[in-house]
């Protein structure tokens, strides 16, 4: 079985309590606050969070130097743990910067303690829309799953 | 740059061993299946099934040359695979600079509250 890295990994260690890290990322208030690069804005009312496992978070993202962005973000909650983790499928779609196409990513956030009431972030990111969630076996299995499709999708068109 | 799913392609092709290997091979020489068998613990059925998926993913192409068939790396998905991740990096970077100072934000007003 490989066990597969993500491609993205981000690590970020926050002088703030664990709670108030997670409430950054499930509050509508916190998350206009921050998400997205210098000059982008997230307009309140299009801000959804319901926030457990099976539940989504929805908002758009425009830009106030370039108003031709228009970013929609469609998050789809699979894991959710109180105040230490989300996971699931995010969208980006939409109108999106020069030059990028709307993807689908896998993601997980973990929020760590850390010494000094600081807390730990560790991003990772997946970009494999064909997944399914990852089961019990997790991402080896999956990726094994993928690797058989993707080599029956080669065979049936070689047959055909 | 390519759409999801031919990048979703690139990502799943990347993430086997053997076809990393097989790439840093084809990274040095253009080769085919019987000389990238040759350092691989696996038949060759098994490396041309590999051959097919980063076929697939366009990140080789074969060649054919007489009877010798010959397989070729493909360096434009594998840079657009490093731009997405580049450009992701970037993203998380800004907006947790942001996130940070929002944090430190929302302390000092509790604190003056208090």
């Amino acid at each position: 079985m490989h066990t597969e890295a993500p491609q993205l990994t981000v690590t970020r260690v926050f002088d703030a309590p664990r709670e108030l890290v997670y409430q950054a990322f499930t509050d509508p208030e916190h998350l206009a606050q921050w998400w997205g690069p210098t000059g982008h804005s997230l307009p309140r009312d299009e801000i959804e969070c319901d926030v457990r496992p099976g539940g989504h978070q929805r908002w758009t993202e425009v830009s106030a130097d370039d108003p031709g962005i228009h970013i929609h973000i469609h998050i789809d909650l699979t894991d959710v743990a109180d105040g230490t983790l989300l996971a699931g499928v995010m969208q980006v779609g939409g109108r999106l910067q020069e030059g990028v196409e709307p993807f689908r990513t896998r993601f997980r956030f973990e929020f760590h303690d850390e010494a000094g009431g600081r807390t730990r972030l560790e991003i990772r990111q997946w970009l494999a829309e064909h997944l399914a969630a990852p089961s019990e076996g997790g991402w080896g299995e999956a990726f094994a799953k993928l690797d058989a499709a993707l080599a029956r999708a080669q065979a049936d068109l070689e047959v055909s | 740059m390519a759409g999801t799913d031919q990048l979703s392609a690139v990502f799943a092709a990347l993430a086997d061993p053997t076809r990393r290997t097989i790439l840093a091979q084809l990274a040095e020489r253009d080769a085919t299946v019987t000389e990238l068998t040759e350092p691989l613990p696996i038949s060759m059925p098994a490396v041309s099934r590999h051959l097919k998926v980063l076929e697939r993913a366009a990140l080789i192409s074969r060649t054919r040359t007489g009877k010798w068939r010959g397989s070729r790396l493909e360096a434009a998905p594998l840079r657009e695979a490093a731009d997405w991740i580049e450009r992701y990096r970037r993203f998380w970077d800004s907006s947790l600079t942001r996130l940070d100072a929002h944090l430190a934000a929302v302390q000092a007003a509790a604190e003056k509250e208090l």
